[in-house]
């Protein structure tokens, strides 16, 4: 940790607040949620595919009684080639939007990482090149050899991208899959 | 079972001495602040509203009392007179005579004379002194020595009873899981206890229920000044009968047809009840007849709102269906009358060439449609020329519990509310026909388009593939769904049960699916999606093949 808080002190004399992030794995990379997002953790419980909405939507899920949308980043960016299924077992991600509650499928367990607030640097030029679009990612973060994407879920999980609708098109839930 | 008598009683009694109480505040804020106009607003609306009461439920005295003692504050509110000098003594002579009179009614006594402040609030309101005596002028020792009373009734927001249902709902559905459990386990003592829960929480769910349910007398005792009202405007001479307020519904049910029991009574008096110059002219009596009443049908509760006005012209409904572009004239041609009276229901349509102040403004029976449709009712419409209309309203008691339809379609579980459901048919491909690349049941003498919901429900907005009848293996399963006259056959995998249900409403932001009226929580766990019929009815029109 010394090397942190050496980068952390040329910047602010004061002693930092650390920031917490959930880190979990879509596709190659390594995305990062703040743990004040995140509602909890918990082994995927069995989802109800629910028609007429996107793909990526797999559906609802009985989560201690509160009924929430589940959906798949890997599949919404297309971080995950076709031949990969999902395995059997996944974990859930119970993250607090703006108004409700929604759940995050991923693959491992996710891991719980302090750092420095210093070491989130905003996003820069090259993001273009990994598949999420820059406007959901809050910035990038350095620990060790690893980079850490981290996102605002506020952004990404507004009614409107989550159902993917857009301005004029007249079907718009589905029209991402034709 | 208390008389309705009795349980009026107690509610007034409730009112009234919450009234009292507010307003011995209120006036003793006003002998401070003489100018408070929110206290003096407070106090003219409490004496308006018990005047109102008092007089309804019999206790003319009350009344009396409260009325003069409103058109004071009234005129105090209005700047003609001030709160002060003796008018002040006599105001809180009537405040403190109206409590005496309010515990009177509650004890059963015989009210106390209350000549002598009548004939000072009378001399009041013309301007005259009062004739105060000494024992008025100061309050006696009986009156600082008054005993403090609480109702036998407590008021509780609709909000906390709402709360309270939706946790009973939970319980019954975690009453269901454990049930499930107890009997995958068969261990003797568990299941007892989970009997025992399950019984405890049924009686709960009762009584949580029971607590919502109000008088449709409630609503309809507000009709006659409705009636009234419109009838004058309209210039037209109305009776209205009333019966069934007895019958008990849901509360929260009872304010979402609000608007559309009176948009209906509206519509009775403006299109329905002819002038009694026309009335004459046909032979009728002068005097237009409307019934509003209540029953209950199972489960189900009938309003109906019936008037022996000049009933619904079919023709003209037909005419103008085509003239707004709703269907071409060959099919509007060939409708039923059941099938007419459905295109009335569709947004924007009146029959109403003039528009009125009463009714014909734009709004149709869409919003009457819309209010009984989101409660998972029917509206049914009987009408004969010349004879009147009756619509008919079928609202479920309780909103918490729905009896539903379950099947499996897709190794997934849905339900269907039974409100929609006509009837189930099991049928072999051969008793099926493709007609124009849909596939059409014979069931009781009528044809009914069917068709899979696996492909209704499937990602595509296209039009569906022509049915080919040849692709139907062995007995289908189909329910049929009747909504707003029209009927329609959904193939599914397999039926599984009839089964009360517990609806949730759907989380943000799934809610923009209109197909889907909410999930429920089955025994086993598992999410259920409840098919919402009306919206499967759009989207099967819409994509027609």
């Amino acid at each position: 940790m010394t090397e942190y808080s050496a980068a952390a002190e040329k910047k602010s004399p004061r002693p930092e607040v650390p920031v917490q992030l959930i880190v979990f794995r879509l596709g190659n990379e390594e995305y990062g949620i703040r743990i004040e997002q995140v509602k909890e953790v918990t082994v995927t419980p069995e989802i109800a595919r629910m028609p007429k909405t996107p793909r990526f939507v797999k559906g609802i899920a009985n989560l201690r009684g509160d009924i929430i949308a589940i959906i798949d980043l890997e599949e919404r960016f297309r971080l995950r080639r076709a031949d990969q299924p999902l395995p059997l077992q996944t974990f859930t991600l119970a993250i607090e939007a703006r108004d409700y509650t929604i759940g995050i499928l991923v693959r491992e367990v996710p891991q719980p990482i302090s750092i420095p607030a210093s070491s989130i640097e905003q996003a820069p030029d090259f993001i273009q090149d990994i598949n999420i679009h820059d406007k959901y990612i809050e910035g990038i973060a350095r620990v060790d050899n690893r980079i850490i994407i981290v996102l605002d879920m506020l952004k990404l999980l507004t009614p409107g991208e989550i159902m993917q609708l857009r301005p004029k098109a007249t079907s718009s839930a589905t029209a991402e899959r034709k | 079972m208390k008389s309705r008598e009795q349980e009026y009683r107690e509610l007034f009694m409730a009112e009234a001495l919450e009234a009292y109480d507010a307003m011995s505040q209120h006036i003793s804020v006003l002998e401070k602040r003489p100018d408070d106009e929110a206290a003096l607003h407070e106090l003219f609306r409490l004496m308006h509203n018990l005047k109102a009461n008092a007089r309804a439920i019999g206790f003319a005295e009350i009344g009396e009392v409260a009325h003069r003692m409103e058109t004071i504050f009234g005129e105090i509110r209005s700047k003609q007179r001030i709160f002060a000098g003796s008018l002040v003594p006599v105001l809180f002579a009537g405040v403190d005579a109206i409590g005496e009179m309010i515990r009177a009614v509650g004890a059963n006594q015989t009210l106390p004379n209350s000549s002598v402040l009548l004939e000072n609030l009378d001399r009041v309101m013309r301007g005259e002194e009062p004739l105060l005596d000494s024992a008025q002028a100061a309050p006696s020792d009986e009156d600082a020595n008054r005993k403090l009373e609480l109702s036998d009734l407590v008021y509780i927001p609709i909000k906390k009873l709402d709360h309270l249902l939706n946790l009973v709902g939970e319980l019954i559905i975690d009453r269901d899981r454990v049930l499930t459990l107890s009997q995958e386990i068969g261990n003797l003592g568990l299941s007892n206890v989970a009997a025992h829960l399950s019984r405890l929480a049924d009686d709960l769910q009762y009584s949580v229920m029971d607590a919502r349910l109000v008088g449709v007398g409630t609503l309809f005792n507000k009709f006659p000044r409705v009636v009234r009202d419109v009838a004058t405007a309209e210039q037209k001479q109305v009776e209205l009968t009333i019966s069934g307020q007895d019958i008990q519904i849901d509360r929260n049910i009872l304010q979402i047809i609000t608007d559309a029991l009176l948009h209906l009574v509206r519509n009775a008096i403006g299109h329905g009840i002819e002038t009694p110059e026309e009335r004459t002219r046909a032979g009728k009596s002068p005097l237009g007849h409307l019934t509003l009443s209540a029953q209950t049908e199972r489960d189900d509760v009938l309003i109906r709102i019936i008037d022996d006005g000049r009933g619904i012209d079919v023709e003209r409904v037909r005419r103008k269906a085509v003239a707004r572009g709703q269907l071409p004239a060959d099919v509007a041609a060939r409708l039923t009358d059941a099938e007419v009276y459905s295109l009335m229901f569709e947004a924007g349509f009146s029959t109403a060439e003039q528009v009125t102040e009463i009714s014909g403004r734009g709004v149709g029976l869409d919003v009457v449609k819309l209010a009984i449709d989101s409660l998972g009712g029917q509206v049914r419409v009987d009408s004969q020329m010349g004879q009147g209309t009756t619509f008919t309203l079928v609202l479920p008691t309780s909103i918490a519990v729905k009896g539903a339809l379950l099947f499996q379609l897709e190794e997934h579980s849905y339900a269907l509310p039974l409100m929609h459901t006509d009837s189930v048919v099991s049928l072999r491909p051969e008793q099926l026909h493709a007609v124009g690349g849909m596939l059409l049941a014979k069931v009781q003498e009528e044809h009914i388009p069917v068709v899979k919901l696996a492909e209704l429900l499937d990602d595509s907005d296209e039009p569906l593939q022509p049915a080919d009848r040849e692709a139907l293996m062995g007995r289908q399963d189909i329910i049929i769904t009747s909504y707003n006259g029209r009927k329609l056959g959904l193939i599914v995998d397999q039926f599984l049960r009839q089964q009360d249900i517990v609806i949730k409403p759907v989380s943000q932001p799934l809610d923009m699916i209109d197909l889907f009226g909410g999930v429920t929580l089955l025994g086993s766990g598992q999410v259920c999606l409840v098919l919402d019929v009306p919206a499967l009815t759009r989207l099967f029109i819409a994509r027609r093949p």
